[in-house]
């Protein structure tokens, strides 16, 4: 950096601050896109198949439990912290919900309330913990990863829960599920992300934040309620896990195992991170996360569709991680270097 | 943080000033102040509790089998990958800038896997497989090391993205079947129980794996923390790596080894492992939750401070001997599924339990040491 040019370097420093923040769509959005896009393209190029409402709707009623979580998840991380447990709050929500579904026979707005409440408590307990007990989230989340599932295990007591009745064939894969062959609970997913996208760019208690994650005494010093924050994102997280519960029973069959949420926490922490989430916190958005969470159900889907070991999809998806965290580092080492 | 922990015989170390003068603080609040901050006198005072509660529930009849010292020493079979991997986490959590490792579990089952291709498929001798092991070991520790300590990614991103990359070859290597050859049948003599020879016949046998494979690990791990140059570099870095790259330490050298290390000492437990299940199983670290939870928790009751710099072999000695004894009694207490169950309610309630404990006596006394 030469002293001659600073002044220059200054102005278009600031202009380019502000299309930043202005821009709707960021460097990394335009990047995953066209990821994306070639992708797609591979793989209709490998099975022909791929690319017809067939193969495209169930790969969308694949995202929306991921993209859904991702949405409270890109809150958890944007104010630098984490939820390792949203696999196993999922557990939880989803045997009672589906215990209830067929013992009790309830509503789908009951079925919703239910499953929305379980998650948002387990979610207020991760919040409580960290916010209060000064505890790095990864430490307290894993901890409540076991508690969980010692929670949903017990629940769920003999091995499955069975017949359960087609209450959410509102977001199933039938043609209930669907408007305009466009399925419900991609949508519903899209529209808590479109909520989400105007509450972190547009409103202030949004901005906060990204403030905490930023540094976070510097957040309470200016008068941000740091751990009301911090607690809220986790509750909020906690609550779109019960949603992504629904999504999953109903995109099920009528048996429902004890697999359900297992390691559904690395394909929600990947899509944000893929997303342009910074995992020190400060940035990030939740359209990158919905970009994301496509992107790895994509190589999921991918991978089986071309006939490889789905065990595969793991090791991409890793790679994908730390190609987009380097990604990150770079830019950040940009921005400090200007 | 406070400074880098002392060698354990200066016991009198003060802890920094509180804020008011108390000349003679009352007996009770510094016996308080000893559990607190003395991690080792809390862990065994735990460990005797545990101990007692269950030996009495046992005399009354209310296990399944005897919880006595025959079934005690038998538990040390999984004492000995729980102690050498939460050791490993220690090295990387004392390295500090948010060092941990998701990954160590995923680990020991590639390694386990090359383990068992080297021994038990091409007939390589046992000194060289072992090796060749622990050098898998290493060649996946020093992956995360590059990523962390050179590239500065960070870690608890990078180890759970290696985690999953490292667990789906481990997988997809051998097509998900375990390698179960007569030559890695013929390993699990590694894991049976022997005699300690002259006072052997007054305690109960111990199995092997403690003499072969905890022991050594634990001298190792305890020597090169405390008595050379580069356990003194690594407290530094966890310290404050500014600092310790102003007074001239290697940072990202030393930081890129503890990873190495960790990677080491997961390769060893893939060895022993292999020779507990008389198989090499793609599974082995991460069936279930996977193994770096325990070892994770282990690591964080054993008085290790997540933000880095303090840590001590002892601490996490004990811990682990705690997690195990309780294990081994919960799964007499309860039949069955609903033990194994309640042992993952009991390993995340200690986990949540003893970070909140780190968490209160930094903030107030200044930290375990």
């Amino acid at each position: 950096m030469s002293t001659s040019t600073g002044l220059e370097k200054d102005s278009t420093m600031s202009k380019r601050r502000g299309q930043f923040i202005a821009s709707p769509i960021s460097g990394q959005e335009i990047v995953l896109l066209a990821v994306i896009a070639i992708l797609w393209l591979l793989l209709w190029w490998a099975t022909p198949a791929f690319l017809t409402a067939g193969s495209i709707q169930p790969l969308l009623i694949e995202v929306a439990p991921i993209a859904v979580i991702g949405i409270g998840m890109t809150l958890v991380i944007i104010s630098a912290g984490i939820d390792v447990s949203v696999g196993s709050a999922m557990m939880v929500c989803g045997v009672v919900t589906a215990r209830l579904l067929v013992e009790s026979g309830i509503s789908l707005p009951l079925a919703l309330l239910v499953a929305v409440g379980i998650g948002a408590v387990l979610g207020a307990m991760n919040g409580v913990l960290i916010a209060w007990g000064r505890v790095h989230a990864i430490i307290i989340t894993f901890g409540t990863l076991n508690v969980f599932q010692f929670i949903g295990r017990q629940i769920f007591g003999s091995e499955t829960v069975n017949g359960i009745p087609p209450t959410l064939e509102l977001f199933g894969r039938g043609e209930p599920g669907r408007t305009f062959g466009a399925p419900h609970s991609f949508l519903l997913m899209a529209l808590i992300a479109a909520a989400a996208w105007w509450y972190l760019r547009q409103t202030p208690g949004g901005r906060h934040y990204y403030a905490i994650g930023g540094d976070h005494e510097a957040a309470e010093l200016a008068g941000v309620r740091v751990r009301r924050r911090v607690l809220l994102a986790y509750i909020v997280t906690g609550a779109l896990v019960g949603l992504a519960a629904i999504f999953t029973i109903a995109k099920g069959t009528a048996t429902l195992d004890q697999s359900i949420g297992f390691g559904k926490e690395l394909a929600v922490i990947a899509a944000v991170v893929i997303g342009g989430t910074s995992i020190m916190g400060g940035r990030g958005s939740v359209l990158g996360t919905v970009l994301g969470a496509l992107l790895v159900q994509t190589v999921t889907s991918g991978v089986t569709q071309i006939g490889w070991p789905s065990q595969l999809s793991d090791l991409f998806v890793g790679l994908f991680v730390i190609i987009a965290v380097g990604a990150d580092l770079l830019r950040q080492r940009a921005r400090r270097d200007r | 943080m406070t400074s880098t922990p002392a060698a354990p015989p200066t016991t009198a170390a003060e802890p920094p000033d509180n804020g008011y003068d108390d000349k003679t603080p009352r007996l009770s609040s510094r016996m308080i102040r000893a559990v607190l901050t003395q991690r080792e006198v809390l862990l065994v005072i735990l460990t005797v509790v545990v101990l007692i509660w269950m030996s009495a529930l046992s005399y009354g009849g209310y296990l399944t089998g005897p919880y006595n010292s025959d079934y005690l020493s038998a538990s040390l079979v999984d004492a000995v990958p729980l102690t050498m991997l939460a050791l490993a986490e220690l090295l990387v959590i004392v390295s500090g800038r948010g060092g941990i490792d998701l990954s160590i579990g995923a680990i020991v089952s590639l390694t386990g896997m090359a383990f068992g291709f080297a021994y038990g498929d091409w007939a390589w001798p046992l000194v060289v497989a072992i090796p060749f092991a622990v050098l898998v070991g290493a060649l996946l520790g020093a992956v995360n090391g590059v990523l962390v300590a050179w590239l500065e990614f960070p870690a608890l991103i990078t180890t759970l993205a290696t985690y999953y990359a490292y667990k789906s070859l481990a997988l997809v290597i051998n097509a998900q079947q375990p390698i179960s050859t007569p030559e890695i049948q013929d390993l699990y003599s590694l894991t049976s129980s022997v005699e300690i020879p002259l006072i052997g016949h007054n305690i109960p046998d111990v199995p092997l794996g403690v003499f072969t494979f905890l022991i050594p690990v634990v001298v190792a791990v305890w020597l090169l923390l405390q008595r050379t140059t580069y356990g003194r570099r690594l407290f530094a870095i966890g310290t404050n790596d500014v600092a310790a790259r102003w007074s001239g330490v290697p940072v990202a050298g030393t930081r890129i080894r503890a990873y190495i290390f960790a990677g080491v000492l997961a390769g060893l437990v893939a060895v022993y492992m292999t020779g507990q299940f008389a198989s090499a199983r793609p599974d082995a670290g991460t069936s279930g939750n996977g193994l770096a939870l325990p070892a994770i928790t282990i690591a964080v009751l054993g008085g290790v401070a997540i933000t880095g710099g303090i840590g001590r072999v002892s601490g996490v000695l004990l811990a682990a001997l705690l997690i195990t004894w309780l294990n081994a009694g919960i799964l007499l207490l309860f039949e069955g599924n609903q033990g194994t169950q309640l042992q993952l309610l009991a390993l995340g309630a200690v986990l949540i339990f003893a970070a909140l404990l780190n968490s209160y006596t930094t903030r107030k006394y200044g930290g375990t040491r």
